[in-house]
């Protein structure tokens, strides 16, 4: 008793500190954004007033990360989607930050009611229970993400088991979420992981004269879909690869670096996050710079981060993305107003600067935008009708393309995704300062590469896909930039 | 007084033993757990309490090896992994959707799944039987970012974004669309995985090994085997953690790497802390607790605006994990005995007597021993050092 009895002033004394750490964490955490509460405080009484009132609502769940490698995306994505329903809907967006949420707006004279955003973490089990939380609890009948691939293709397969709602992919890249599982409601308005490599092997091959090339590429399903484009494209046009495939979050890539043969024509690399840096600079330390011509990369090569630390040889090195951040066409400046207009104001929750326009051309906006787009368009051509299972929607969706989207038209294949435009860049040096420059765009990219994937071959891997001479729609039609 | 002796004592009158008012408790909970579905809405059963469930079997895995062996096991969520990778890969998948996709039915699967991880358990355990405390925190770690990596390098057993639709036995059925069969399936787990483990605490294998708990180097002169204890107890954890890794399969359809994760694994300490690591009954409240933070703190609450969003769910449980820690070590289920006490203390007069502490937990249990005589000296291993 004795004991007890000493200890229990300690005990007081570190519950008080607790509290008073608790205390803190709350006031710092609210008090960043305690601007934005009052405002969506204000708004949110009508909010749930129009829910009321109307049965007929559009009930809309929008998934993205809060956690995770992707988890700072989390208002991009959900900024993409409502700035389109706030620039041509009539909706208003409650807060400076996109995840307090819109009112009003209406679709075909129905109302737009976000029941509620998905927080997941890129784990396929996070996104799984994320959106039945949206379907079950919240009874969405219109879905739109997921971000990241794993996620994708679990919530695919779950939109199977939901056959009278609807889903349209948010921004995530993963091939199998239409080519295999190929869930009747689940659309996709964006490329996958290869398709945003198109392009870039053939160029390779025709433009810079690379006959064999090394591809390094994450240990992980990105890497390998992403390299798969590549390999898919240089191969087809009749050239041969090297792969090496470290794992993912490498520091010392220096065994990589000594496995790779003295000559080779090109080196292609999918490496990633901090890797991308990583790999380049010990490359050049071990083997000195690349010569002219001799680098590309998938769309982390373009990070403006990269640019800025990149070896002064590196220029020239080409970098296949989906988007571009120099293009003047009509269509993106349409875009890009419309975000302009949806959210003005610079806002912490997003990476700096801080607006949402500043992320125009990232695919986690710009996807989620033309998701939105898609969504509208075809419950305009059915009057709203949302029936029968939604059967009219669905079937409208699997016709609705959308010509004037920012970054080049989109339509749909018979899987329900999309064909898109792909475009290739290059890293320039004008006047010491590194940029990048849309040199070609791609057209008619399908996830099938021609034939090559199909729903019964092997996903990408290490080995996969082979390395095969194939025909493929683009093959030496790939455009100068129109924008240039 | 041998520490089996005092072990054999703490048994008896200690914190393990459950009283008539504990029954009733219990058998109010089993009956709102049995109607359940009756009076909760689809999605409530369907997802926060199925979860729940199988959440706390993972998390009681955990609970009984602190409890009764004094190891803090990071290893649990791994194990969990290899059975679910294990069954997921034996069984039939529709589609071929990743992993091996051999064809067996689903209970030979579930037997398959078992098995494997309890050898796996039995491995781990004689790896890291030996050691105590941090050491023996960290090399289960280790263990468990070796099972994560390796499911997420050999793409022939994890697939492409793991193994998914993997089939499920008649008995539970489709998940989605009827979920009661599998939260009946993970009640009747919880139940016969709590009724197993309090019976092996009564065991001589469960007094020896709250033996070796408590003073390792005084069993090994009696002539116990010490690592052999260990390792066995872990085995026997890993046999409870592979259940709740077979019902997590059905319950998400799928298994990935990404659902074995370290996030994961430090989910399922969290739930046994905040459940509270002195009671097995405390790894299922924690699982609750878990589970209905998680829900609220998702909710989209246009009135809070952005208070805490959308990190609130790990600012929220990381407040009460941190509250818990400080105010109440024996977690949720300590709470209960704390007030009775204090209500003992104001209304009996005259403290908290031996029979008023049997929800009292580890705090107590250093007192049972130190009462007998003996001094408590000497615990090992992780959390229990705060016993001492």
């Amino acid at each position: 008793m004795e004991r007890k009895i000493k200890r229990s002033p300690l005990r007081r004394l570190t519950a008080i500190i607790a509290i008073a750490g608790c205390g803190l964490v709350i006031v710092a955490c609210g008090g960043s954004s305690s601007s934005s509460s009052a405002s969506s405080a204000a708004s949110s009484t009508s909010t749930s007033g129009a829910a009321a009132s109307s049965s007929n609502a559009l009930r809309i769940g929008i998934m993205s990360d809060c956690a995770g490698a992707f988890g700072a995306f989390y208002n991009a994505d959900i900024g993409g989607a409502q700035a389109y329903f706030i620039a041509h809907d009539g909706a208003k967006a409650s807060g400076p930050a996109p995840s307090s949420g819109i009112t009003g707006g209406t679709i075909a004279g129905h109302p737009i009611k976000i029941v509620g955003y998905g927080c997941a973490n890129d784990t396929a089990a996070s996104a799984l229970r994320e959106v039945r939380r949206l379907v079950e609890a919240d009874h969405a009948n219109i879905v739109i993400g997921p971000l990241s691939g794993d996620e994708s293709i679990a919530v695919a397969n779950y939109s199977k088991t939901q056959p009278n709602l609807t889903f349209i992919n948010g921004t995530a890249g993963a091939q199998d979420t239409t080519l295999k599982v190929q869930s009747p409601n689940f659309f996709r308005y964006n490329g996958d992981g290869a398709q945003w490599n198109a392009g870039v092997g053939d160029v390779a091959y025709r433009k810079l004269g690379w006959r064999h090339a090394v591809v390094i590429m994450d240990d992980y399903a990105f890497g390998w879909t992403s390299a798969a484009g590549f390999i898919a494209d240089f191969c087809a046009a009749g050239g041969t690869v090297t792969r090496l495939y470290p794992p993912l979050g490498t520091t010392d890539y220096s065994s990589y670096i000594a496995q790779i043969p003295q000559k080779f024509d090109g080196l292609f690399s999918a490496v990633g996050g901090t890797g991308t840096l990583a790999f380049l600079k010990q490359y050049t330390q071990a083997r000195g710079a690349f010569k002219k011509n001799t680098l590309a990369g998938n769309i982390f090569l373009g990070d403006p981060a990269i640019l800025a630390a990149i070896h002064a040889a590196d220029v020239g090195a080409l970098v296949g993305q989906p988007t571009n951040e120099d293009t003047t066409s009509a269509n993106a400046a349409a875009y890009m107003s419309a975000l302009k207009q949806a959210y003005p104001a610079p806002t912490t929750s997003l990476p700096k600067p801080g607006t949402l326009v500043s992320l125009a051309n990232s695919v986690f906006t710009v996807n989620y935008y033309d998701a939105a787009w898609a969504l509208d368009k075809a419950l305009t051509a059915v009057h709203g009708d949302l029936s029968n299972g939604q059967s009219a929607l669905h079937a409208a969706l699997a016709k609705t393309s959308l010509p004037d989207a920012p970054y080049g038209p989109i339509t749909l294949d018979k899987n329900r995704q999309a064909i898109v435009t792909n475009y290739i860049a290059q890293v320039t040096n004008t006047g010491g300062k590194p940029g990048i420059h849309t040199i070609y765009s791609v057209p008619n990219v399908d996830e099938a590469f021609g034939g090559l994937f199909t729903a019964t071959t092997p996903s990408p891997g290490r080995g996969q896909p082979t390395c095969v001479k194939h025909a493929l729609a683009w093959q030496g039609k790939e455009q100068p930039a129109s924008f240039h | 007084m041998s520490a089996v002796a005092n072990a054999a004592a703490a048994k008896r009158s200690g914190p393990d033993a459950v009283t008539i008012g504990g029954w009733a408790l219990l058998a109010v909970v089993g009956v709102v757990l049995l109607i359940a579905p009756a009076i909760f809405d689809s999605y409530w059963v369907s997802q926060i309490l199925t979860q729940a469930l199988w959440l706390g079997i993972a998390a009681v895995s955990l609970t009984f090896l602190n409890r009764y062996g004094g190891m803090v096991s990071l290893a649990q969520v791994a194990i969990y992994g290899v059975a679910g990778f294990a069954m997921a890969n034996v069984v039939h998948t529709l589609n071929s959707e990743g992993g091996l996709n051999l064809g067996w039915t689903p209970w030979l699967g579930v037997a398959f799944g078992i098995g494997v991880a309890v050898l796996v358990g039995l491995l781990f355990g004689a790896i890291a039987s030996r050691s105590y405390g941090i050491y023996f925190l960290m090399i289960t770690l280790a263990l468990s970012l070796f099972v994560f990596y390796f499911f997420g390098q050999v793409t022939q057993l994890s697939g492409f974004g793991g193994v998914r639709s993997v089939s499920r036995p008649g008995l539970v059925g489709d998940t989605i669309t009827h979920p009661t069969p599998l939260y009946y399936v993970c009640l009747g787990c919880s139940v016969a995985v709590y009724a197993l483990l309090r019976y092996v605490v009564r065991t001589p294998f469960g007094v020896a090994l709250q033996g070796v708990r408590d003073d390792p180097e005084r069993m090994r002169s009696l002539g116990y085997n010490v690592p052999l204890h260990r390792t066995l107890a872990f085995t026997l954890g890993a046999f409870v953690a592979a259940i709740a890794g077979i019902l997590s399969v059905w319950f998400d359809t799928q298994i990935s790497p990404g659902s074995i994760d370290i996030t994961q694994t430090i989910a399922v300490l969290i739930i046994a802390v905040i459940g509270g690591l002195s009671r097995l009954e405390g790894a299922w409240l924690g699982a609750i607790a878990y589970a209905v933070i998680n829900y609220y703190a998702r909710q989209h609450t246009p009135t809070l605006g952005l208070w805490l969003n959308p990190g609130r769910f790990a600012t929220i449980i990381g407040i009460v994990f941190l509250l818990i820690v400080l105010l109440s070590p024996d977690g949720l289920i300590g709470i209960g005995g704390k007030i009775r006490r204090a209500i003992g203390r104001r209304y009996g007069g005259g403290g908290a007597r031996p029979a008023e502490s049997e929800e009292a937990g580890a705090g107590e249990q250093a007192e049972v021993p130190a009462a007998a005589g003996t001094p408590a000296s000497g615990t090992r291993g992780g959390l229990n050092q705060r016993r001492a």
